[in-house]
C-alpha cells in the first residue's frame, strides 16, 4: 500500500537569512521536492520612482545609490549617463577614466558580496569573511575619495563631486597587486572545493533559449553560455579603449548553465576588472573634473533610454523630461528584479536546499528588486 | 563505479585540505578588526556625518535647505532694519537677514552632502563626529541658530514695525493727490498709437 502523501506550502522568509533581504518565497513541496516557487515581493518598496518626480535632477542620485546599495556607483553612472544623453553634455576624459575605475572597483565589491553570501548559503563560511576583508579595502578607497562608504553621491551629472585624492592612484595600484592573488585563494578554498562543486554543479541549470527568453542579464547570462556584455557589444563611456575578455559559462564541472557557472563567471569578471583598472590607472590624463558640470541641472524636452552593465546585469533608466527642473517620469530597468523572474523556472523539481543554492546564484539585491 | 565513489571522496578530502590550509595561512595573519569603542578608526579628511554650521558666516540664503533631497534643514530669516548691523561674514559679505531658525534634522539627514556645495560663503560642512546616536528621536533635531527666543522676537517685531511704517507711508502717498502721477495715463496712449 503506497503512504498517501499531500502537497505542502512553505513559506520561506521574509524573515530567512539566505533570501539576500526581504524575499518571501512560498515553495509548494512534496516532500523534499520542490513543486513551484512563488516569489513575493514588496516588503522593500519605497516609491522610488514616483518619488522622483518630487525631486529636481541632482536630488534623485542619493536615491538612486539605494537602488542597488551594494553597487552605488555603478546606478549613479547609469543615471549620469542617461541624463547626460538627455542634455548632451560631453563629460572631460578624465572624469571618464576616474568613472571606469570607480565602476570596475565597484563590480568587484559587489561580486565579492555575491560570491561571499553564496558561499555562505551553502554553508561556507569561511570565504565570506576573507571576501569582506578585500571589500573593505575597496570601501576604504570610496571613502577616501569621496566621503562615504557605500552610498556615494559621487558621479554627478556631468562630473564628479571631488577629483580623486592625491593618494589614491597608488592606493589603488597597490590594491591590484594585493588583491590578484587573493582570486586564486578564493578558487582554491571554494571554487574547486568538492564539497562546494556537488551542491552547485547540474544545480539549478539555466538553459541558453530560456535565459534569453526570461531576458535575464549580467553574470547569470553569460553563465548561460553567451557572450553578451554592454561593455563590449554596446560600449558606453570609455570602455572600447581598455583590453579585457568577457567570461562566460563553460560547463566545468557539470552543464552549461549550472549554479556553479554563474558563480565562477564572476570570480573571472573580477579578475577582468582587476585588467581594466590596471590599463585606466596606467593611462589616466590630467584634467578638471567639474567643469562640465552644468549650473542648473534642466533638460530639454524629450524621453531618453541608456542602459550599462552593472555588477547584476544590465540596468537602465527611462526618463521622461517636460523641461522643468524634475522629472516628469523615471523609469528603472532593474536586472536583479528580472533575473528573479526566472527562480520559479530553475527551481521546478529540486530540493529544497537547492532554492538557496539557486537563489544565490542568480545575485539579487531587494532594495533594487522591490525600489 | 566504487572507483568513483572513492575518487570522490579522496577529492572532497583534498580539497578540503587545500581549503585548510589557505585558512591556517590566514591564522598568522594579522587581525583586520579593531576593538570598537575602545580603539577607533581614522576617517578620511573628507569623511561624511553629522553637519557642523558655522552660523557667524551663514547669510540665510536658504540655498542648502532647497538642496536637500530629503528636506531636513529648516531655515527662517527676517529682514534687518537700517541701523541694525547684523555683521559680515568671513570672506567680507555683507549680511542682510537675521537667521531666526536653523534646524537641521538628523534623523532625517542622509548625509549626502548635496547641501554642502552650493553654499556661497562655505558654513555647512560635514565633520568627523559620528557617535550621536540619542534614546529620544527628538534630540537628533539640531537648532544652530544662535538668536534666543527674545531676540527672535525682538527681530520680527522691528522689521513688523518697518513694514508697517512703510506700509502707513504707502498709504499716506496713496491718499495724496499726486501731481507727478498725472502724465501717466498718457503713456497706454502713444503705446497704442505706435500699434
Ligand atoms: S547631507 Fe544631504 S540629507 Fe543631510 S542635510 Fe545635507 S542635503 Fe540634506
Ligand atoms: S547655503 Fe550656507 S549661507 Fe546659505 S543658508 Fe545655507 S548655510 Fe547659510
Amino acid at each position: 500500500m503506497a503512504l498517501k502523501t499531500e502537497e505542502m506550502v512553505l513559506n520561506m522568509g521574509p524573515q530567512h537569512p539566505s533570501t539576500h533581504g526581504v524575499l518571501r518565497l512560498e515553495l509548494e513541496l512534496e516532500g523534499e521536492l520542490v513543486l513551484n516557487v512563488r516569489p513575493h515581493l514588496g516588503y522593500l518598496h519605497r516609491c522610488f520612482e514616483k518619488h522622483c518626480e518630487a525631486m529636481t535632477y541632482p536630488q534623485v542620485i542619493p536615491y538612486v545609490d539605494r537602488l542597488d546599495y551594494l553597487a552605488a556607483m555603478s546606478n549613479e553612472l547609469t543615471y549620469a549617463i542617461t541624463c547626460e544623453k538627455l542634455m548632451n553634455i560631453q563629460v572631460p576624459e578624465r572624469v571618464e577614466y576616474i568613472r571606469v575605475i570607480m565602476v570596475e572597483l565597484q563590480r568587484i565589491a559587489s561580486h565579492l558580496v555575491a560570491l561571499g553570501t553564496f558561499g555562505l548559503d551553502i554553508g561556507a563560511f569561511t570565504p565570506f569573511l576573507y571576501c569582506f576583508i578585500d571589500r573593505e579595502k575597496i570601501l576604504s578607497l570610496f571613502e577616501l575619495t569621496c566621503g562615504a562608504r557605500m552610498l556615494y553621491n559621487y558621479i554627478w551629472i556631468g562630473g564628479l563631486s571631488h577629483d580623486l585624492h592625491p593618494d589614491f592612484i597608488r592606493l589603488a595600484k597597490e590594491f591590484v597587486q594585493y588583491f590578484k592573488p587573493h582570486v586564486a585563494e578564493l578558487n582554491n578554498l571554494l571554487s574547486y572545493n568538492k564539497i562546494f562543486i556537488e551542491r552547485t554543479a547540474n544545480v539549478g541549470v539555466l538553459p541558453l533559449e530560456a535565459a534569453i527568453n526570461y531576458n535575464i542579464t549580467g553574470p547569470s547570462l553569460r553563465g548561460s553560455g553567451i557572450k553578451w556584455d554592454l561593455r563590449k557589444n554596446d560600449p558606453y563611456s570609455i570602455y572600447d579603449k581598455f583590453d579585457f575578455d568577457i567570461p562566460v559559462g563553460k560547463g566545468t564541472f557539470g552543464q552549461v548553465g549550472d549554479c556553479w557557472d554563474r558563480y565562477f563567471v564572476r570570480v573571472v569578471e573580477m579578475e577582468q576588472s582587476l585588467r581594466i583598472i590596471e590599463q585606466a590607472l596606467e593611462q589616466i590624463p590630467e584634467g578638471d573634473v567639474t567643469s562640465a558640470l552644468p549650473k542648473r541641472v534642466k533638460p530639454p524636452e524629450g524621453t531618453v533610454y541608456a542602459r550599462t552593465e552593472n555588477p547584476k546585469g544590465e540596468l537602465g533608466f527611462f526618463i521622461v523630461s517636460n523641461g522643468s527642473l524634475n522629472p516628469y517620469r523615471v523609469k528603472v530597468k532593474p536586472p536583479s528584479f528580472v533575473n528573479l523572474t526566472v527562480l520559479g523556472e530553475l527551481c521546478k523539481g529540486c530540493f529544497i536546499s537547492d532554492v538557496i543554492a539557486i537563489l544565490g546564484s542568480i545575485d539579487i539585491v531587494m532594495g533594487e528588486v522591490d525600489r | 563505479m566504487i572507483k568513483q565513489y572513492f575518487l570522490n571522496t579522496w577529492s572532497g578530502i583534498w580539497t578540503v585540505l587545500v581549503g585548510m590550509k589557505i585558512t591556517f595561512k590566514h591564522l598568522f595573519t594579522p587581525s583586520v578588526t579593531i576593538q570598537y569603542p575602545d580603539v577607533k578608526v581614522e576617517l578620511p579628511e573628507r569623511s561624511r556625518n553629522r553637519l557642523y554650521v558655522n552660523m557667524d558666516d551663514c547669510i540665510g540664503c536658504d540655498q542648502c535647505a532647497r538642496a536637500c533631497p530629503v528636506s531636513c534643514i529648516e531655515i527662517e530669516t527676517v529682514k534687518s532694519v537700517p541701523g541694525d548691523e547684523v555683521g559680515k561674514t568671513s570672506n567680507g559679505k555683507k549680511k542682510a537677514l537675521w537667521v531666526t531658525k536653523f534646524n537641521i534634522d538628523f534623523a532625517k539627514c542622509c548625509c549626502c552632502q548635496l547641501c554642502v556645495f552650493p553654499c556661497p560663503t562655505e558654513c555647512i560642512k560635514m565633520t568627523s563626529i559620528y557617535e550621536f546616536s540619542e534614546f529620544e528621536r527628538d534630540n537628533l533635531l539640531y537648532n544652530f541658530a544662535t538668536l534666543t527666543p527674545a531676540e527672535v522676537d525682538e527681530k520680527k517685531d522691528s522689521y513688523a514695525k518697518l513694514e508697517a511704517e512703510k506700509a502707513a507711508q504707502k498709504a499716506a502717498a496713496a491718499a495724496e493727490p499726486k501731481p507727478v502721477a498725472a502724465p501717466a495715463p498718457e503713456k497706454p496712449k502713444e503705446e497704442s498709437s505706435n500699434n
